[in-house]
């Protein structure tokens, strides 16, 4: 571990990372406000039959509860495009990027062995994932308390939230992280990510639309993310556990790949 | 691999790396002194890169044994480079950084203070305003200056510069040049790699010659050139005298009152035998180690040398 590049790695992305922490507190705020206005008109819509509850739904979320909300919120494609900003570009070119550049070279120069840089660089990148993530746990919770339903919103359980939350995303960085020891090239490894994200979130989303795909988003890691669940209280430890394993193998892959690899001089 | 005693700064011991099938260092075996200002020489692609790289740690052997400061380039790797500067060839920097910042950072992850900078900066004569203002707006010397200083700065007891003059104007060449002399005359060893011959003459003590991954010789700069065929030009007021009585010369070629030839071995030998009164002019060509070069270059059939007389310093 060497502090100077987990300095860097954070001074790095200090822009993005305010400017999408930012973000993603307002769209926070924004889901409890989405709740309240629209929640009667869509449960009213539910109960028409005029629509199939499914396309009332996005996901695992929708607006028919407060918890639904969250959920919906967790799974949007604003959201999912503000936390991938870190968990896929972030990460992906973090180090295939130093390596194009041509800038790893004068850092692997230094007293630095290549577990050190990956750590470095994973732990400042991680933290980043974590600030985001509870930027917009915080703009669920102000949201949920400047509209008056925040006794709506289970708080002991949001701990719980995070933890999964991360988990999920941290799976996705760590994937991208791999990429990026992969390649001397970043856009191999933003492509790689990026497929990797857009594949799961289809199996996700494919399976919560038409019922005889459901089976698919078992293949999702998303589908591991239930916020609705977790503050009902029913934590399911096998969607902690696949997030948990999705995270750690693809560390486990880059601990072990990325010292061994050969590193020629950048073309 | 074989582990073998070493008793250089840089010792290699038949260090060979292939990339799959294509063999980019060959059994390369070399020693590099304490103290000395080594030359690495060779064209693009002929492995010079390859062997710095592996040296550092960024390419593993495939087979044979090097130490770097007495210790093992693959067990030791860290510990190398905590004692060791490097410029890569093409030097990248961090363009949203000021060439400062650029320079705080890697000490920070050097770990050693930078004893040196503000001593580098004067020679080079990088100013503070130019240190202030960020690397995307430098031209490729200033650059260049950057990447010279953050090898330097941390007083490396050895280091390794890969071209290190690219992008440098003859001015700063010269004041890099001094920087490398005091380096040497301090006991810090320097090895070079370049493909501009004239420089490697004027700075280096030893040049190592490399092709398609083979060591083709190492010698002393000094007993290289004194090696080195001259060309000779002989003008005689009269008629040429028999030129098979001059020793050393071959290639001889006469134009009316003028000879021209290659001269090998002693040049006061030569020069006693061709004085005489009848004398009009006479050019000796200096030896150049771009010929000596040219000529490792032109023998295509030459086996790599690895021993005491060529390859590896004994």
């Amino acid at each position: 571990m060497s502090m100077p590049l987990f300095a860097r790695t954070l001074a790095w992305q200090r822009t993005r990372w305010i400017i999408v922490s930012l973000a993603l507190f307002g769209w926070g705020i924004l889901i409890p406000v989405f709740y309240t206005a629209f929640s009667d008109v869509i449960r009213d819509l539910a109960n028409s039959g005029a629509f199939p509850e499914e396309l009332l739904s996005f996901g695992s979320g929708s607006l028919f509860s407060l918890p639904g909300a969250v959920t919906l919120g967790t799974q949007h494609p604003l959201a999912i495009a503000m936390l991938a900003v870190f968990a896929v570009g972030a990460t992906s070119t973090a180090i295939a990027g130093e390596r194009q550049r041509g800038t790893l070279e004068v850092l692997l120069a230094r007293p630095l062995s290549r577990t050190a840089v990956y750590v470095s660089i994973s732990l400042g990148l991680l933290l980043v994932v974590a600030v985001v993530l509870v930027a917009l746990i915080a703009g669920f919770v102000t949201g949920a308390a400047l509209q008056g339903v925040l006794e709506d919103l289970p708080i002991e359980h949001l701990p719980m939230v995070f933890l999964n939350g991360f988990l999920l995303w941290g799976a996705f960085a760590t994937f991208g992280l791999a990429a990026s020891v992969s390649f001397d090239r970043a856009g191999p490894a933003i492509g790689l990510t990026l497929a990797y994200l857009l594949l799961n979130y289809f199996f996700e989303i494919l399976g919560s639309l038409w019922r005889e795909a459901e089976w698919t988003q078992e293949y999702s890691l998303f589908h591991h993310f239930n916020s609705t669940e977790i503050l009902a209280g029913a934590v399911e430890p096998i969607d902690l556990l696949i997030c948990g394993l999705a995270f750690v193998v693809p560390i486990v892959y880059a601990l072990v790949v990325f010292p061994r690899r050969d590193l020629a001089a950048p073309a | 691999m074989t582990e073998t005693a070493s008793n250089g700064v840089i010792s290699t011991r038949s260090l060979t790396k292939h990339y799959g099938s294509i063999p980019a260092l060959n059994s390369l075996t070399l020693d590099v002194r304490e103290g000395e200002i080594f030359g690495f020489l060779g064209p693009n692609g002929a492995g010079k890169s390859t062997m710095i790289r592996t040296l550092l740690g960024f390419l593993h052997p495939s087979a044979g044994f090097a130490t770097v400061l007495g210790m093992d380039i693959v067990r030791k790797s860290v510990e190398i480079r905590r004692l060791t500067g490097y410029l890569p060839g093409g030097v990248a920097l961090y363009d949203s950084m000021t060439g400062a910042q650029v320079l705080d950072y890697l000490a920070r992850v050097q770990g050693r203070a930078a004893f040196r900078r503000d001593e580098l900066v004067e020679r080079l004569q990088m100013p503070q305003a130019d240190l202030r203002r960020r690397v995307r707006d430098y031209s490729r010397g200033m650059r260049q200056k950057i990447g010279v200083i953050q090898a330097l700065q941390h007083d490396p007891e050895l280091a390794i510069l890969d071209e290190p003059t690219e992008g440098l104007d003859p001015l700063m060449q010269q004041a890099f040049y001094g920087i490398l002399a005091d380096l040497r005359a301090e006991g810090r060893t320097i090895f070079f790699s370049s493909h501009i011959l004239s420089e490697v003459e004027r700075v280096c003590d030893r040049v190592g010659i490399i092709r398609h991954g083979n060591l083709m010789a190492v010698h002393e700069v000094r007993e290289l050139l004194a090696r080195r065929r001259r060309k000779v030009s002989i003008q005689w007021r009269g008629v040429a005298p028999d030129a098979t009585t001059i020793p050393g010369l071959a290639d001889v070629t006469v134009d009316g009152d003028r000879l021209f030839a290659t001269l090998h071995g002693d040049v006061s030998e030569f020069v006693r035998a061709v004085a005489s009164p009848s004398l009009r002019d006479l050019t000796i060509e200096p030896a150049s180690l771009e010929e000596a070069f040219l000529e490792y270059y032109a023998e295509d059939a030459v086996a790599p040398t690895t021993d005491a007389d060529g390859g590896a310093d004994a």
